[in-house]
């Protein structure tokens, strides 16, 4: 009478919504940038068709929403030129230009969350709101920063380290409760209301817990396995330290100090490059973590496994080739390399991304959809027109409240008023 | 070429510049021909590019929102306004539409009752679980949270109404429906933090469902603190009223042991007026325990005002329990002192409580077809779902509950 972590798993809405193969998660991700391009071309083309409209007209009617970022950027909004320039076609960002933007938006997170002090949980969870909430909209609609601000704030919330949306904002320079709040429903909407997200940081956290004990020899064998505890222990003890390396023969004590470093690297890859990548959304919590943890010590996560699944079976197989592949991926950002690069090639490397990803933000700063640049009027739009129908509904009263004092005056006057009550004048 | 795009309902006007890849170019020409009524002048179509202008989030919000019909007002309290519904592609399939209510009084954006419903609401699929079917938001940025339709009242209303008569065997399935809702609860690694009789409603087959998740919480990290401060008073385990901060699913099982000892009694098991007079009352049946029958009880934050100098209270009798629960017998009574040992760790766990022989020997319980049940409960279910958690029947607040920050 116990759920496994896979019935758990599949009933969870991280598998449900949130899981996808390589090639729908990129179908996805194109048809997000298309209907993106198309509206941000749209809203630029209406933009400058109201510009040149006003132009012609000198006095612009009122009724026109003056809602055009654009025009501030005088260069070419100078008034001779005015239709031409503006007839060029938009160039908007490509998905793979899009995903590196969301990438950096997902690492400006991470520091974000080292700077505001939250549990890492609680940035992971962010990040991965980030990757869901950019599914399903373009950086090119909805720009990063605050989007990843405000998506902290929410991710405070569902972890349970809520914050005071007042104080969350004063922790930043020029940052309003209202830029921290304005986009909550945005978010929350885009996340389809899946706000669980399931880490594999308490899987890694049992996974050590358990190998401690192997190591102790107190560990208890699953039925089908008839090794005892103490052949367990010896059996660990000899594991080589690299695949196909020599055998060796650590104490208790040194053994514990390996488990100890595998630990550390294998949480420090959780925390970077799983959430920097797309693992999340193509494997499971234990799958993410094993692969972790094959990154930090093969020999051991192989012999965790095979206490776990027989290696002659199947799905012994099976699983070894998933969380190798899980591996790949994690082992393939470039967070994993950096203990292991050179310092003048990390610093080539990074000075060359960050020339790209700025060269994306300035083709960014020329696709930006207009209609969608600030969120906080643009939700202050949203809540007036649920407040209009509450006005209606208040103006009703108040004429119905004046009907009924118009009626008690008339019968007042025609009865004359309520005479005093006893004891009084 | 100055004019053209005023006239021109197209963004990308043919031949200014020619798309680069093929699949988009086909992609755009749909887009394109949808909107082709739109003119970028009137003023409504300044956000219509042919999808209405919508996010795909936007989209899928309202494709899930034109799923349901909302119909007549069951309840409104403070948090939230709840509504009769269906699917409108089967309108014999009911649902109750719980619409949140913005709180002026919160600052924070949406709040953490809603959070917390939505976040492990989600995730809980279990006969004995309301279901969610389904969340949306509305235009007034409301969140709306579609759930199952249980319209035959709840487990207190039942056990007040002296026009239904009982007996042990109904007891006991009601009891077993709910354990199995706390041990599923339990192994999802969810704590519930507010079971009592209002919560527990019942379905139209008589299935009895574990609702309002709005305390609702993962389990911590060990060493990880939560807020003590949790759960209706009458149904707080001993020690979350001495302070407790780390605690598990313990905390669930001695509420639902309340209930069970409720249903028996047809009373309130344990009630009281404060919540220091909650603690007399519960030491009034189980006694003051000392540091051997609980090891670590004074370290507890406020052991120190409440127990240190308290004369000593010795636990009531055996006899003490035959008399007052007659209807659950010797063995129920076993598994009930078993849920409600006061040192937590000394606690039955849900899964050991469904394993306890109560529930295989005699009487069997009663099969869920030939339960009695109350008249008309939709209204009852609309009164339950808008209140808040912490909330007693009599509408004594515990405002404190509420107003703190839970971790």
């Amino acid at each position: 009478m116990k759920l496994t972590e896979d019935d758990l798993y599949r009933r969870s809405s991280q598998y449900k919504h949130w899981c996808f193969t390589p090639s729908k998660l990129a179908l996805l991700r194109q048809k997000t940038n298309i209907q993106a391009s198309e509206r941000v071309k749209a809203n630029v083309a209406r933009q400058r068709a109201q510009r040149a409209k006003n132009l012609d007209t000198t006095s612009a009617s009122d009724s026109e929403r003056a809602n055009t970022p654009g025009v501030e950027n005088g260069a070419d909004g100078a008034s001779g030129n005015g239709g031409a320039v503006g007839d060029k076609e938009v160039d908007c960002l490509t998905v793979a230009e899009e995903m590196r933007l969301v990438d950096k938006f997902c690492e400006t997170a991470l520091e974000l969350g080292n700077f505001i002090k939250v549990p890492a949980e609680v940035t992971a969870t962010t990040i991965q709101y980030l990757r869901r909430f950019y599914l399903y909209n373009s950086p090119m609609t909805y720009e990063g920063q605050n989007i990843a601000r405000a998506t902290m704030f929410i991710a405070c919330k569902t972890e349970g380290w809520h914050i005071p949306s007042s104080d969350y904002a004063a922790k930043f320079a020029n940052v309003t409760q209202e830029q921290v709040l304005a986009p909550e429903h945005l978010i929350i909407q885009a996340l389809r209301f899946n706000l669980e997200v399931r880490h594999p940081f308490r899987g890694l956290k049992g996974a050590h817990v358990e190998l401690g004990e192997m190591v102790k020899g107190t560990y208890v064998p699953l039925e089908w396995d008839k090794r005892t505890g103490t052949q367990i222990q010896s059996e660990i003890l000899k594991l080589p330290k690299r695949a196909g390396g020599a055998p060796m023969n650590l104490s208790e004590s040194d053994f514990r100090k390996r488990l100890e470093y595998d630990y550390g690297v294998a949480s420090n890859i959780l925390k970077t490059s799983a959430q920097l990548t797309d693992t999340y959304f193509h494997y499971t919590p234990s799958q993410i973590m094993l692969a972790a943890h094959l990154l930090a010590d093969e020999p051991l996560t192989l012999f965790l496994l095979a206490t776990k699944v027989p290696p002659p079976s199947p799905i012994y197989s099976k699983t070894v080739d998933t969380i190798r592949a899980c591996a790949a991926k994690l082992s393939s950002h470039r967070s994993y390399t950096d203990s292991s690069t050179s310092l003048e090639d990390k610093e080539a490397r990074d000075k060359k991304e960050k020339a790209e990803v700025l060269a994306i933000i300035k083709k960014l700063r020329q696709c930006r959809d207009p209609d969608k640049m600030d969120l906080v009027k643009l939700n202050e739009a949203h809540k007036r027109d649920a407040v209009h129908d509450g006005e209606l509904d208040e103006r009703k009263a108040k004429r119905r409240r004046l009907d009924r004092e118009n009626a008690q005056k008339e019968a007042d006057e025609f009865w004359g008023p309520e005479l005093p009550k006893n004891g009084a004048k | 070429m100055a004019v053209s795009p005023v006239l021109s309902p197209k963004p990308n006007p043919p031949g200014t510049k020619a798309t680069t890849n093929a699949s988009k170019a086909k992609a755009l020409a749909i887009l394109n021909h949808s909107r082709s009524v739109s003119s970028p002048i009137a003023p409504s179509a300044a956000t219509t590019p042919g999808d209405g202008g919508q996010d795909l989030a936007e989209q899928m919000n309202d494709e899930v929102r034109r799923q349901f019909v909302s119909g007549s007002r069951l309840g409104e309290g403070t948090y939230a306004i709840v509504y009769r519904g269906h699917f409108r592609s089967d309108p014999s399939k009911l649902v109750a539409i719980k619409k949140m209510k913005l709180n002026a009084e919160f600052k924070d954006g949406i709040t953490l009752d809603s959070i917390r419903e939505m976040r492990h609401l989600c995730e809980l699929d279990h006969p004995n679980i309301i279901k969610l079917y389904a969340v949306f938001t509305t235009k007034d940025q409301n969140i709306s949270l579609v759930l199952e339709h249980l319209p035959r009242g709840d487990l207190e209303g039942l056990w007040k109404d002296h026009s239904i008569m009982y007996g042990g065997a109904d007891i006991k399935s009601w009891s077993n429906m709910l354990c199995q809702a706390v041990w599923f609860c339990h192994e999802s690694r969810v704590l519930h933090r507010d079971i009592k009789g209002n919560n527990l409603l019942i379905a139209a087959d008589n299935t009895l469902k574990l609702a309002d998740f709005g305390l609702a919480r993962g389990f911590a990290d060990p060493g990880r603190p939560m807020t003590s401060n949790v759960i209706t008073r009458f149904y707080r385990p001993p020690e979350l009223l001495l302070g407790s901060q780390h605690y598990g699913g313990c905390v669930d099982i001695w509420s639902t042991a309340c209930v069970i000892a409720e249903l028996a009694l047809r009373d309130f098991f344990l009630p009281s007026e404060t919540d220091l007079a909650q603690l007399s009352v519960i030491t009034d049946v189980f006694g003051i325990p000392t540091e051997t029958d609980w090891p670590g009880i004074s370290s507890l934050r406020h052991w120190e005002v409440n127990f240190k100098s308290a004369a000593p209270k010795r636990p009531q009798p055996l006899s003490f329990w035959r008399q007052r629960l007659p209807l659950l017998g010797d063995d129920g009574i076993d598994l009930l002192r078993g849920m409600m040992a006061m040192d937590p760790a000394k606690r039955l766990s849900a899964e050991q409580v469904l394993k306890h022989a109560y529930w295989t020997n005699y009487p069997r319980p009663t099969k869920k077809e030939d339960l009695p049940r109350q008249g008309d409960g939709e209204k009852k279910m609309g009164e339950d779902l808008k209140r808040a958690g912490g909330e007693l029947e009599s509408g004594r607040t515990d405002k404190v509950a509420r107003k703190l920050n839970f971790g």
